[in-house]
């Protein structure tokens, strides 16, 4: 057993615990084996989702986020999470409400309310993040911890918009080709391939899956074009909302617009699970859309 | 945008005449509005493009960017608040990545449907969460096939949120009463029932 010297707070968000719970498993186990304790951030909420709740008020955005910072605050712990959408809505409420004086007293106000006061003492970290992190774990670290290398394996990583943009407010570097999340999936073994577009959007943010689906899907659609041309045996992701998006979304697109891609679609946390030797009903993986067998077929 | 200059003299008025944009229907504090809530710098826009040309959403639907941040500029607050693509953003921040006058157009965005919201103006889905977060504390709630699935993993069936704490509701509740979001969102809701 790996010795714990970091600890987080571990955000759980909606979409992880409530729809792929192999997520939140895979992460609390992967991380153990390099180091990194996550414990459950007891009473959080929603983040909340940055493109509903942003898009009608953000003000109740910046004190629902806050409140999950302060719950944080209390245990005197940085977060991290899992998921591109809470990263945006938890890490950037954090930062702005740190920066803007005005915007902390107006959210403090109301968190008084609740008997609640965000101090801005923590930092929140995405999970990946902290793997790439040499300090933390980094990619060396991250290599030894397989005991099972996705080798002939081509993944597709697919970085998601909010981690890692607007790049200025952000400490990614490139966010027009960036290659992190690929170095990461490379020391586990599997070849990380290059496809066209890397970077757009899966389609599902900014409220645009619920307001306007086959729109949303057409988005998704064309990165699976794009991933398919290359082929890839999987997509990989850090975000579960771009899981939903991908995972389920090619159900959707076979159905509104008869194309089939049957590409599975794994969260890094999993791959990483998969190539520590977690089985896939450890991780869940049976409550996916899209079946993962031909991926695993490769590897077991 | 005056259409009348009242100079008093018909040849001056002529020459002078504002050739770009006859209407009254604008508001002049659309614009300062717009940069009070996105926090970016929206009037220093000169059009240039990139934000639609670096959009997902703009090759399959009418949706531009660049028109929302000029009618942002000149104040077509009816115009830009009532346009449905208004909704078709799904906040990738390219554009605000390449923006070379380093605004934020997606914040841009994200203001006009705040201030559409003030008029009612909002898709049903986003209503929707709303209810959602307020009645359970999660935008997508746990449910049944989920609950065992997670039994099986070892993990507890019901996650260590406002799941597991319900205690911790009243407090999400309290924050969204403050704001009279969740009445705003059940009066639009019923009414658009009918």
């Amino acid at each position: 057993m790996a010795e714990s010297k970091h600890q987080y707070a571990f955000f759980l968000g909606c979409i992880a615990p409530n729809r792929y719970p192999g997520c939140e498993s895979a992460a609390i186990k992967t991380s153990a084996k390099v180091g990194i304790e996550l414990l459950p951030l007891k009473g959080a909420g929603c983040c909340p989702a940055p493109g509903a709740f942003g898009s009608i008020d953000l003000n109740v955005f910046y004190a629902l986020a806050a409140r999950n910072l302060v719950l944080a605050e209390q245990m005197n712990m940085d977060i991290t999470l899992i998921c591109n959408g809470c990263y945006k809505s938890i890490w950037e409420v954090n930062h702005i409400l740190k920066h803007n004086d005005e915007l902390r007293d107006g959210v403090n106000e109301v968190l008084k309310e609740v008997d609640m006061e965000f101090k801005g003492s923590i930092d929140v970290w995405h999970l990946a993040e902290l793997y790439y992190d040499p300090k933390i774990c980094g990619v060396n670290k991250l290599a030894a911890s397989v005991t099972r290398p996705l080798t002939g394996t081509k993944i597709a990583v697919h970085y998601g918009c909010h981690l890692m943009k607007p790049g200025k407010e952000r400490h990614f570097g490139d966010t027009e080709n960036p290659m992190w999340i690929d170095e990461l999936v490379e020391a586990l073994g599997a070849e990380a391939v290059q496809y066209r577009n890397k970077m757009q959007c899966c389609g599902a943010g900014g409220g645009v899956r619920g307001y306007d689906l086959t729109h949303s899907l057409d988005i998704t659609n064309e990165k699976l074009i794009n991933v398919t041309e290359v082929g890839a045996d999987a997509i990989t992701e850090v975000c579960p909302f771009c899981q939903l998006q991908y995972d389920r979304g090619q159900i959707e697109i076979e159905e509104k617009f008869g194309k089939t891609y049957g590409i599975p679609v794994l969260h890094f946390n999993e791959l990483l699970g998969l190539a520590q030797g977690m089985s896939p009903q450890e991780l869940a993986l049976d409550l996916h859309g899209i079946d993962c067998k031909p991926f695993l077929e490769k590897i077991l | 945008m005056a259409t009348e200059k009242n100079y008093g003299n018909p040849e001056l008025e002529a020459k002078l005449r504002d050739r770009y944009l006859y209407t009254d229907d604008t508001n002049p504090e659309f614009l300062n509005d717009v940069k009070k809530v996105s926090r970016t710098i929206a009037h220093m826009c000169y059009q240039c493009g990139t934000c639609t040309g670096s959009c997902p959403s703009a090759p399959r639907s009418s949706y531009r960017i660049r028109l929302f941040m000029r009618r942002g500029v000149l104040g077509l607050e009816k115009e830009a608040l009532n346009d449905p693509d208004l909704w078709l953003c799904t906040t990738c921040y390219s554009c605000t990545d390449r923006c070379p006058r380093d605004i934020a157009p997606t914040d841009v965005i994200m203001a006009m449907r705040n201030l559409a919201f003030k008029y009612d103006i909002v898709p049903r889905n986003f209503l929707k969460t709303v209810q959602l977060i307020y009645t359970t504390g999660h935008g997508v709630p746990n449910n049944d096939v989920n609950r065992s699935a997670r039994e099986k993993l070892g993990l507890s069936r019901d996650p260590p949120t406002t799941h597991s704490y319900p205690e911790f509701m009243p407090g999400i509740q309290k924050i969204i009463d403050h704001y009279k979001l969740k009445e705003n969102a059940d009066r639009i809701l019923a009414e658009e029932g009918q």
